[in-house]
């Protein structure tokens, strides 16, 4: 049934970067939307940017394999919902997909519920795939923490945003990367005044929460003080039959939650 | 006389054959793409190259070497002989006695080459090359038998009418078929097509630096604005297609390839022929030698035109090559399977963008942090935060750049990183790190077939290497060495590289360091193949294990024939499955020899012979031993240059 | 009971005794009031026990010792007590909002119908901006769906919207349709002067954007650092923080504050008047059975890995089965053709996550360790008791792996059935421990 020629998907993609160089690259989950919307439209699936995007950036996702990149021109000021409004409604659009936050500036996520409330679609959080579309509706599996999923049934149109769940994108190829065009055209540029008062700094690192031990006695205190720190090599269990051992394993297994 | 005219004829129609089918076969390379040669040149240097460089290598099988001189060489001269006496009917004492000698010569060759073929060993191709043995005895026999009856050497009537006709008859059968096997066949691909094509190959070699003891290793660069690496046999250099012709399957390289030992789907003389399919189109039905492991023959298909990668070669084969180059080393007709197989990937990489399992993640990890495990590339020091190494940023200039390679982010090669450094300070040596601003190499991202990736490394480097002034390189890395050394060339880098087993045998020859006695028990010497093969360094790693003491036991394949570690051309990283691990095998050398260290060169081999389940040889690099070896003599320089000063005070 | 932590254990402090018998120590008054002083009622008011004094003698009539309050065995009873339970069942002073001048509303995640410890924080946060505002704020937790052993009070909430389903609608599930529609009934109603939730992938993220988007309101996203003032966001990848006013829709990290834990809060129920009625568009066909065989290695929450040491393969996946744990591998058992590639744990395979990693029969490569760094609880079962694994593990059996998840997966099989013997020992235990305090 994939990839289906009459379904219009469009991906919402932006410029990510390393987490550990900071070099500009395609966004980790925007890249999974764009192997979503691959398996589902074929390379007839759109990309959509807005902004003045890092040409590396995009063209790693045109280096998945897609002819097109369409990059609505907006200043890095800008903000992007007016131009995709007017994107969607001027493109017809069944499934809206994009990453749940960007890798660079605020990172908010929330493009896809202004969209959502915008054009009055439904948008549906976090999936991992989509299974099927029958009478304009389409089954979707949503991703939930340590690997479990949920089905939904939205109606097209609707907006989604991909989860890490998703399967991998494709290796970007550097040929197609490089031959794919990046058609620019100019959009609703508005300028996010907000933001321009805000000031970006790089990361503090958090401190680590201590288990704080407000302690009532002195004795409570110097057990604190005194205990094994945790970590500092573990109880190891020699002697005893294997029946005792293993039910050290399960007490461990039991008190951590992993075994219900 | 019948064969007065019937002889002539033969050879002409032969001889005609011949030259339409090399012909045929000339345009068939041609739908190659354009490489430079130089054509008279090489053809004057293509005797040359026959009997001094391609010799060397076969050489190496004594028997083999003189059968292929008596039988090649007599059947050269006996052509040579045979045309101006049956073609154009010179009768001369000068002309008949030589091309006596020569079919004799040649049939003696012959000989050992059916014994030979009588109980093949398995790497020995079969089908055609069965019958070559029996057409080499009768055309050297039926000429031999001809010129001793027409030369007049013999008495009259030495057979009578009815043994005559009976005789001519023979002599027909067997200058017939000899003619069809060795001009016909030359020219339409039969096994004798490996003279034809073999010579100009030699002639046309692309790389003619080989020859004259020269070595040339590097990868050629991709031209990033035009074709990205093979995709169809006519995306090949014309000059490679000519040189997979070449190939006389004697399946050398079969025999030392890692991978095909370790049961991964990779054959070299099989993936060779298979280009040879590719350029003249056809199937693989006729093959009649070893299939990639696990592999049916038969199957495959193909074209010029027609993608190589499914169809006629599965991906798989050309990821499962190490890139060790033991088959290039041992092809006795000098054939380049490496260069083929990186080609193809390279198409499968840049085009497809499907580099399998860790592949893709290694190259991204490449492009965005400069570093094929994604480690933050600030943190390259952190492995010497103790050690206060001198910067290149800071000295600007120092007599030796060590160059650390991504031996930093893991933890084992920091252990030879650091023994090195002990060594470096020991004997005062003037050196500096490029720290944070090193970049990989490059080499993982080229043998993977990311030629753009390793250009922008290597340019990277070789900028920031602009920066300052040095000497020389030295690394611990053998890769690295052979990237930076041959291959930064091509981008303009051009340095002086030592590998670090060279320059710590420079350092005790010039008595800087001091060594003690190694007190463990049996050593023996792995040979990386980009130190070894790559590099032609297989003596220094030596000289210094003798410093310290050591006779290496030998293992069986060792120096040039180095069985490989397994750990080369990203082949841990691309992971194709084999029913045997390579390391494992070359540690089983190790075992065979009673080793209880296995001394090495390389943190890659380090890597691989140490992911071999214990128990297991001992694996130290050579640096460690050296380091752990060192007398260390820091309380007598101290009052070495204290004591002048002592002196001048009384 | 071996493993009674020594306070625990009666002991009688000859000091103390003395000092409380001698009325001219300097300490007399200061260790008499310790020992017997008063507590803090359930209104916050100081309570003294009148009945508090004395101890039951050894023919079970009880004794008041004139001496002041405590000695001889019975201040080690006591002493005790104070230790073990004493301390548990310490009641907080309890932090009532008569008339509030405002709210800020939390919602929380109530995953697995449990507050998690990012719901604690947003509730301590919540206080912090109250407590920071002028006039009387209450905190406004808002739960939507089923609670179990959800203490909202204690917790921080000084009112409570607990809703378990919209218009006859139970609120499980996916719903952020109708929880929006209660959400907005909440702003018409009291409008709150933040809105704070968890920014977290339980669904508190989610409806958050949504209620923002609503609104109408630019939320501060990933907030680590706030006052009624400034708020510090961490920006993308995590390499950036953005400073910025104090928004009023706040999606909070974790940690962003600590929790509540030195009062009680009245949770006092509120009723909404009307709650729009909504069409949900989007339709919840429920959880999806997934095969723990088939989740990710990176995103499993429970690995048993198997290395070179595991013999019986069947068994091992069966025991993996039972206990419903995703496997993983060592490079060895990969290469074996064991296991799968893409089962191989370490850092040329994948880099887990896991909550608790059982290690079966590996030793311990670099590679593998480097592999295994973030999980937190690390089980290693093993016949050698010098290898790497051991020293990393928390916990480490050492035998024969066969013999062990033989009866690992006993242990498993009959935990399965309900009436297992092990349970029962488990019961028995805990009523072992009772006396023991008793």
């Amino acid at each position: 049934m994939w990839p289906d020629p009459n379904l219009k998907v469009a991906t919402l993609v932006s410029v990510g970067q390393h987490p550990k160089s900071g070099r500009a690259r395609r966004a980790e989950q925007d890249a999974r939307a764009v192997e979503l919307g691959l398996k589902m439209a074929g390379t007839r699936s759109r990309l959509v940017n807005v902004g003045a995007g890092d040409e590396t950036g995009l063209r790693q996702y045109l280096g998945m394999g897609l002819p097109e990149l369409m990059q609505v021109k907006a200043g890095t000021e800008a903000d992007a919902v007016p131009a995709l409004v007017e994107h969607l409604k001027t493109h017809p659009t069944d499934i809206v997909l994009t990453g749940i936050r960007a890798e660079q500036g605020e990172a908010s996520g929330m493009v896809p519920y202004l969209l959502g409330e915008q054009l009055g679609w439904p948008v549906v959080s976090r999936i991992a795939d989509i299974q099927k579309i029958e009478d304009g509706k389409a089954d979707v599996l949503q991703a939930l923490p340590r690997g479990q999923r949920r089905l939904l049934r939205v109606p097209l149109p609707f907006i989604a945003t991909v989860d890490n769940a998703a399967p991998e994108a494709r290796q970007y190829a550097y040929g197609p990367a490089r031959r794919g065009q990046l058609a620019e055209t100019n959009g609703t540029a508005i300028v996010d005044e907000a933001r321009l008062e805000w000031q970006e700094t790089p990361a503090k690192p958090r401190p680590k929460r201590l288990n704080v031990v407000k302690a009532k006695s002195a004795a409570d205190r110097f057990k604190a003080a005194t205990a094994k720190p945790q970590g500092q090599g573990g109880q190891v269990i020699r002697d005893g039959t294997d029946r005792e051992k293993a039910e050290a394993i399960m007490e461990l297994l039991i008190s951590e939650g992993v075994v219900r | 006389m019948l064969l007065d005219w019937l002889l002539p004829t033969l050879l002409i129609a032969a001889l005609a054959l011949l030259a339409i089918g090399a012909i045929r076969r000339i345009n068939l390379w041609r739908a190659g793409q354009p490489e430079a040669v130089k054509l008279i040149a090489g053809l004057m240097a293509m005797p040359r190259r026959y009997l001094v460089d391609l010799h060397h290598v076969v050489e190496r099988d004594k028997v083999m070497s003189n059968t292929h001189v008596a039988t090649a060489g007599g059947f050269v001269l006996s052509m040579l002989l045979i045309i101006p006496v049956y073609l154009f009917g010179l009768e001369s004492r000068w002309l008949t006695i030589p091309l006596l000698i020569a079919t004799a010569a040649m049939f003696t060759g012959a000989i050992f080459v059916y014994r030979r073929r009588r109980n093949p060993p398995a790497r020995l191709s079969k089908g055609p090359w069965m019958r070559l043995p029996k057409n080499l005895l009768a055309f050297s026999g039926s000429f031999f038998l001809l010129t001793l009856l027409t030369s007049g050497l013999l008495p009259e009537n030495f057979l009578g009418v009815w043994g005559g006709w009976v005789l001519t008859a023979i002599l027909l059968v067997g200058i017939a078929s000899g003619l069809s096997e060795l001009l016909f066949g030359m020219g339409w691909g039969g096994p004798m097509k490996h003279a034809f094509a073999g010579a100009l190959h030699l002639a046309f070699h692309r790389r003619p630096e080989r020859f004259g003891g020269g070595r040339s290793t590097g990868l050629k660069p991709v031209n990033l604005d035009g074709a990205l690496g093979v995709a169809e046999p006519k995306d090949f250099k014309w000059n490679q297609l000519l040189g997979f012709d070449a190939c006389v399957q004697c399946g050398r390289c079969e025999a030392v390839c890692p991978a095909f030992a370790a049961g991964q789907p990779l054959n070299p003389k099989k993936l060779i022929q298979d280009m040879v399919v590719g350029l003249a189109g056809g199937t693989d039905a006729n093959y009649a030698g070893s299939p990639y492991p696990g592999t049916e023959v038969g199957k495959a298909h193909g074209n010029p035109h027609q993608p190589i990668v499914d169809g006629l070669v599965n991906a798989d084969t050309l990821w499962s090559c190490t890139t060790c180059r033991a088959c290039v080393e041992e092809c006795p007709m000098m054939i380049e399977h490496v260069d083929a197989i990186v080609d193809m990937r390279r198409h499968i990489t840049l085009e497809r963008g499907e580099t399998p399992n860790k592949g893709a993640e290694v190259l991204d990890n490449l492009i965005a942090t400069d570093n094929p495990g994604g480690y933050d590339p600030g943190s390259r020091m952190n492995w010497a935060a103790d050690l206060d190494l001198p910067l290149m940023a800071d000295k600007q200039e120092a007599e030796v750049l060590f160059w650390v390679s991504d031996g930093c982010f893991d933890m084992r090669s920091q252990r030879i990183l650091r023994a090195f450094v002990s060594i470096l300070k020991a004997a005062n040596v003037d050196f500096a790190v490029l720290g944070n601003e090193e970049c990989d190499s490059g080499d993982v991202a080229r043998r993977l077939g990311d030629d753009a990736t390793f250009q922008s490394l290597a340019k990277h480097n070789i900028a920031t290497l602009s920066q300052y002034r040095f000497k020389r390189i030295v690394t611990t890395d053998p890769h690295a060495f052979h990237v930076i050394n041959n291959e930064y060339g091509d981008f303009g880098g051009h340095y002086e590289v030592l590998h670090h087993s060279t320059f710590i045998n420079e350092l005790v020859e010039q008595g800087r360091i001091q060594l003690d006695r190694f007190k463990g028990g049996t050593v023996t010497y792995h040979d990386p193949c980009y130190l070894g093969r790559y590099n032609g360094e297989y003596e220094s790693p030596r000289a210094l294990l003798k410093a310290l003491g050591i006779e290496v036991s030998e293992m069986e394949r060792s120096g040039y024939r180095s069985r490989c570690c397994g750990g080369g051309g990203g082949a841990p990283i691309t992971d194709i499955p084999g029913e045997h691990r390579i390391a494992d095998m070359r540690v089983d050398d190790a075992r065979q020899v009673d080793a209880e260290t296995i001394a090495v060169a390389c943190q890659q081999c380090t890597a691989m012979l140490e992911g071999v389940v214990e128990p297991r040889p001992e694996i130290r690099d050579l640096a460690e031993l050296v380091a752990d070896g060192l007398v260390v003599e820091a309380a007598e320089p101290g009052p070495a240059k204290t004591r002048p000063a002592v002196e001048e005070v009384h | 009971m071996s493993d009674m932590p020594i306070s625990d254990v009666p002991r009688r402090d000859p000091r103390t005794e003395w000092i409380l018998r001698n009325r001219l120590h300097p300490q007399h008054d200061e260790l008499v009031a310790a020992s017997s002083g008063p507590v803090r009622g359930p209104s916050g008011l100081l309570r003294k026990n009148p009945r508090a004094v004395g101890y039951i003698g050894p023919n079970g009539l009880k004794r008041i010792d004139r001496s002041a309050g405590f000695s001889g065995g019975a201040g080690g009873v006591s002493f005790r007590s104070r230790g073990r339970s004493g301390q548990a069942e310490v009641e907080l002073p309890l932090h009532t909002v008569e008339q509030p001048d405002f709210y800020v509303a939390v919602v929380v995640d109530l995953a697995a119908g449990r507050l998690s410890g990012h719901d604690k924080d947003v509730l301590g946060q919540a206080h912090q901006l109250v407590n920071a505002t002028e006039g009387e704020g209450a905190v406004l937790a808002i739960a939507l769906g089923e609670a179990r052993e959800a203490a909202f009070g204690k917790a921080g909430a000084d009112r409570l919207i607990h809703l378990t389903d919209v218009q006859g609608e139970p609120l499980d599930g996916y719903c952020p349709e109708r929880k929006l529609a209660v959400l907005e009934a909440v702003e018409c109603e009291f409008e709150p002067r933040y809105w704070l939730f968890p920014d977290s992938v339980h669904g508190g993220a989610d409806l958050g954007s949504r209620l923002a988007a609503r609104l109408g309101e630019r939320p501060a996203v990933q907030a680590w650092q706030v006052d009624t003032e400034r708020t510090v966001c961490r920006g993308g990848s995590q390499l950036t923080d953005w400073h910025r006013p104090t928004a009023r829709v706040m999606l909070l990290a974790a940690e962003c504050a600590l929790p509540i834990d030195e009062t009680r809060h009245e949770a006092k129920p509120l009723e909404l008047t009307v709650i729009p009625p909504v069409t949900p568009r989007i339709e919840d066909l429920g959880p999806v059975d997934v095969d723990p065989s088939k989740i990710a290695l990176s995103e499993a929450e429970f690995i048993l890995a198997a290395g070179n040491g595991v013999r019986d393969w069947d068994q091992f996946h069966a025991v993996a089965t039972t206990l419903g744990a995703t496997e993983g591998a060592s490079r060895v058992a990969v290469d074996d053709g064991n296991m799968p590639r893409f089962r191989q744990v370490g850092a040329t395979g994948t880099w887990v996550t896991a909550r608790v990693y059982v290690a079966v029969g590996i030793s311990g490569a670099i590679q593998h360790l480097q592999g295994i760094g973030q999980c937190d609880k690390v089980v290693a079962i093993n016949l050698d008791d010098g290898c790497d694994m051991i020293k990393r593990a928390d916990l480490s059996v050492i035998g024969n792996s066969q013999g062990i998840l033989g009866e690992l997966l006993n242990l498993a099989e009959s935990r399965q059935n309900g009436t297992g013997a092990d349970t029962a020992d488990l019961a028995i235990d805990t009523r072992e421990e009772e006396r023991h305090v008793a």
